[in-house]
């Protein structure tokens, strides 16, 4: 089921939410079940045959965390607890997300053609690394004993279990655990509702409409100067506007329960660099990389070289991470590398002084988005040939179409540019604090409010308007 | 507590007199022209899959022109003035079989006697029934009410709408007429005769050449590529198609004259199967022996076979990649069908086509 679809909107939020609020005013348990069964057949609707494998891993690591934190193990037993954990965290990954890729390079290298034919549940990726980050913090003594019901809501929890973020079980089980949350809150929901239109509004009306210029650069065979430029681009803001028009939903979503989501975007095109690009890119996997794979792979303590090594090691795993492709392998390894340079750039160059700080703010942010894009141009094509055919022809200008389709695509582009780098983010409109669990502080003391109620039923309006039968959130695929 | 449940109200209900303002806004303007047509200047759009829907309704005429790409830059006027008839066209790039009887039948109950139509072997792969097509609005054409809700609470339509409004302000229809082609709008088009033709100002000759026919003769023929030649080739599954689609809409209108013709690709195109995917060769001809050998047992239909004329389909210069033609092979065809030159004889159904393998056998690629 999707979010942007009448089906949710209409019928499934509303008879959800009511179930979960009627049963609010009885018990404190029964709206976690009701939730956490409401989310299994969110997930099951379109991929009922995954959904068993769903339940098998919520049974599997809350088995594996229950002897992590309440069985009086030693430490080599705990030790082998957490790996077999883990491991079979991602033995499960590898044979759904990677056999095939595998396999395909097995008969690349040795002429075989052997073949595998796996589907890829949806949202794997996502409900397995939140699982191994429970382990992990699970065996480090950070858990408390959790129920059950909890447990299989926080990994399950509909908002975020298909395209993320990825959720902290530290920062969502006691909030499943709040007896007031269950109780419906008009504030909140006032709040939600208009994070989930403008979220609904970035999706419906800003991602799939720049979508078919994408098709100027990767669908083309052999692309102009403009029109790989163009395409990229409709890329690049395309992925933005899914992206953070999911986050926002899914934010907007759980807002309506009561529930703060944390913040996965933060206008991450404004960034000055790329380590600042990836403080404000899907910050959720960004953090987990960092905790669970950079720290512990000895992340800047074991001196310089070996840093950077960490750096490329984490980046290329993120990227594989994203699809089992060359594809993403590569960038994964483009953005390690820009971080290196970032790093080094950092330990070499001096402070710039303050005179110069705005048009050195300007020229990183510049050049980030160009490092950005070009990294896309990979994330995008069916092959790392494809993506370098893309490349070559941005980098001619020799080659220039600039017919009345490419003057469309650019007044089109130029929009969306304005929008990214001019307009506030929704997290800046709603002044959404997920730490102090705050939203909307101006509009519950009754400022802006006519302002804000009839824009955001607008934008609601034209993201309702928006709804195509055919669309999908790309992160789907990851 | 209060004021948020106030406000929350008051947000909903603004929103859902935005809704039905944009659907009120659309159906008044109506750009497709569903339901009536147009009261201020028309526009049309190049997404034909959609803009057929609201031709078939708004214009009048007594004969569809159907093809794929290869028959997408014809000119109504000119095929009006070629065969002395009053025509729709109603070709669609990458079409495929299912998708264009579907239309072709609309276009039959509205009106049409005479059919034209340019028949690939490629639209009869293997492809999605049309009530699951996700790329022709089958609903709109039908006009269900789920059509006609999917075309009137659509954020996409209440903003053509808004600027074909704009449009008709008598001292903004000059600047935004002339700036609509080159704005991101989708009814653009204010000639019916611009729809998905090349514009006028088009430099055929750099379009169209031999060296742009070679580049895509070795793009395809690579070894890397190759296999694409026969992807979705499958001789008894297009037979199949082609019984049903092709063959049933012609034997459900006895009334309606049915002009189909093979389009003259360049031999390249045959040659490129000979070199790099011969069963995908075997399959297409063997494919269009079938055709040829029912389509002329029917009374209500004539075949023009125009793949083995040698002046055409040698002359390398004709075409933009091995098998788009220009659009002066575009008025050839006219002429062929006009003066039914290349009519395939009944008696003899596979004559054209044996032609066609003698030239691909002995054809030598200019190197």
């Amino acid at each position: 089921m999707l979010f942007n679809s009448y089906p949710f909107i209409l019928l499934f939020l509303p008879l959800v939410l009511t179930g979960y609020f009627w049963l609010g005013r009885r018990s404190n348990l029964a709206p976690v079940i009701w939730l956490a069964g409401a989310s299994l057949a969110f997930y099951a609707v379109g991929n009922w045959q995954f959904a068993g494998l769903l339940l098998l891993s919520i049974a599997f690591n809350y088995g594996v965390g229950h002897l992590l934190i309440v069985a009086k193990l030693g430490r080599s037993q705990r030790r082998a607890a957490l790996a077999l954990g883990v491991a079979g965290d991602l033995l499960v990954l590898g044979i759904f997300k990677y056999a095939g890729f595998g396999v395909d390079n097995i008969n690349a290298l040795f002429g075989t053609h052997a073949a595998v034919h796996v589907l890829l549940p949806v949202g794997i990726s996502f409900y397995t690394f939140t699982q191994i980050a429970f382990l992990v913090d699970a065996y480090r003594g950070r858990v408390a004993a959790y129920a059950l019901p909890h447990y299989a809501l926080f990994v399950t929890y509909f908002p975020h279990l298909i395209a993320g973020p990825i959720l902290h079980h530290k920062d969502m089980i006691p909030q499943f655990e709040r007896e007031e949350g269950k109780h419906p809150d008009a504030h909140l929901i006032l709040c939600g509702v208009i994070i989930f239109a403008i979220g609904l509004f970035k999706k419906t009306c800003l991602a799939d409409g720049i979508q078919p210029l994408v098709a100027l650069a990767f669908e083309a065979r052999s692309p102009s100067f403009d029109q790989a430029w163009l395409g990229s681009l409709a890329y690049t803001f395309q992925l933005y506007f899914d992206f953070s028009g999911y986050s926002d939903m899914a934010i907007g979503i759980s807002l309506i329960f009561g529930i703060f989501l944390p913040v996965n975007f933060n206008s991450p095109y404004k960034a000055s660099s790329i380590v600042e690009f990836w403080r404000r890119w899907h910050m959720t996997l960004s953090q987990f990389l960092r905790d669970y794979l950079y720290i512990p792979l000895g992340g800047n303590r074991r001196g310089r070289v070996l840093r950077y090594v960490n750096l490329m090691i984490t980046m290329l795993l993120g990227g594989l991470w994203h699809g089992a492709a060359w594809t993403f392998v590569v960038w994964g390894g483009l953005h390690g590398a820009y971080l290196c340079v970032n790093h080094a750039f950092n330990a070499l160059v001096p402070t710039v002084p303050s005179v110069l700080a705005r048009p050195a703010r300007i020229a990183g942010a510049a050049l980030t988005f160009l490092a950005v894009v070009v990294a896309w141009v990979f994330f995008r094509a069916e092959s790392v040939a494809w993506a370098l055919r893309v490349l070559r022809a941005m980098a001619d200008p020799s080659n220039i179409v600039f017919g009345r389709d490419e003057i469309a695509a650019l007044l089109l582009v130029s929009i969306y540019a304005m929008l990214v780098w001019l307009a506030p983010n929704t997290q800046a409109i709603m002044r959404y604090d997920h730490g102090n669990r705050r939203v909307g502080e101006a509009l519950r003391a009754g400022r802006i409010r006519p302002l804000i109620l009839y824009g955001a039923s607008l934008v609601l309006a034209f993201g309702l308007l928006g709804i195509q039968s055919h669309s999908e959130f790309i992160y789907f695929r990851f | 507590m209060q004021g948020a449940v106030t406000s929350l109200k008051r947000l909903l209900l603004a929103c859902i007199a935005c809704v039905l303002g944009a659907a009120a806004l659309t159906f008044v303007v109506d750009p497709l022209q569903l339901f009536r047509p147009s009261r201020l200047a028309a526009f049309y759009s190049d997404d034909t899959r959609m803009q057929n829907a609201g031709l078939i309704l708004s214009q009048s005429f007594d004969t569809a022109f159907m093809g794929t790409s290869l028959a997408i830059h014809f000119r109504q006027s000119d095929i009006d003035r070629a065969l002395a008839v009053h025509s729709l066209k109603l070709s669609m790039t990458g079409s495929n079989s299912r998708q264009q009887a579907f239309v072709l039948e609309q276009a039959i109950d509205r009106g049409a006697r005479r059919v034209i139509w340019e028949m690939d072997d490629f639209i009869f792969v293997d492809a999605a029934d049309i009530e699951a097509d996700p790329y022709l609005f089958v609903d709109l054409y039908r006009r269900t009410a789920k059509g006609i809700a999917s075309y009137l609470f659509s954020a996409s339509m209440a903003k053509e709408s808004l600027f074909a409004l704009l449009r008709s302000v008598p001292p903004l229809r000059g600047p935004l007429t002339r700036a609509a082609p080159f704005l991101p709008v989708k009814f653009a088009l204010s000639d019916v005769d611009d729809i998905y033709a090349l514009p006028r100002d088009f430099d055929v000759t750099r379009g169209y050449n031999a060296q742009k026919t070679l580049a895509a003769f070795a793009y395809i023929t690579d070894p890397v590529r190759s296999r694409f030649l026969g992807e979705g080739y499958g001789y008894a599954a297009m037979v199949r198609h082609f019984e049903q689609d092709a063959i049933g809409l012609i034997a459900r209108h006895p009334e309606v004259t049915f002009d189909i013709y093979f389009p003259p690709y360049s031999i390249l195109q045959f040659v490129a199967m000979r070199d790099a995917s011969p069963e995908t060769l075997k399959i297409v001809t063997d494919l269009t022996a079938r055709i040829a050998q029912r389509l002329t047992q029917l009374p209500n239909a004539r075949l023009h076979d125009f793949r083995a004329i040698k002046a055409v389909t040698h002359d390398l210069d004709n075409y933009g990649d091995v098998i788009h033609h220009s659009p002066a092979v575009d008025a050839k065809v006219l002429r062929w069908l006009a003066s039914r030159e290349y009519q395939v004889d009944p008696k003899a159904p596979l004559a054209s086509l044996d032609e066609l393998k003698a030239q691909v056998e002995a054809y030598h690629v200019p190197k």
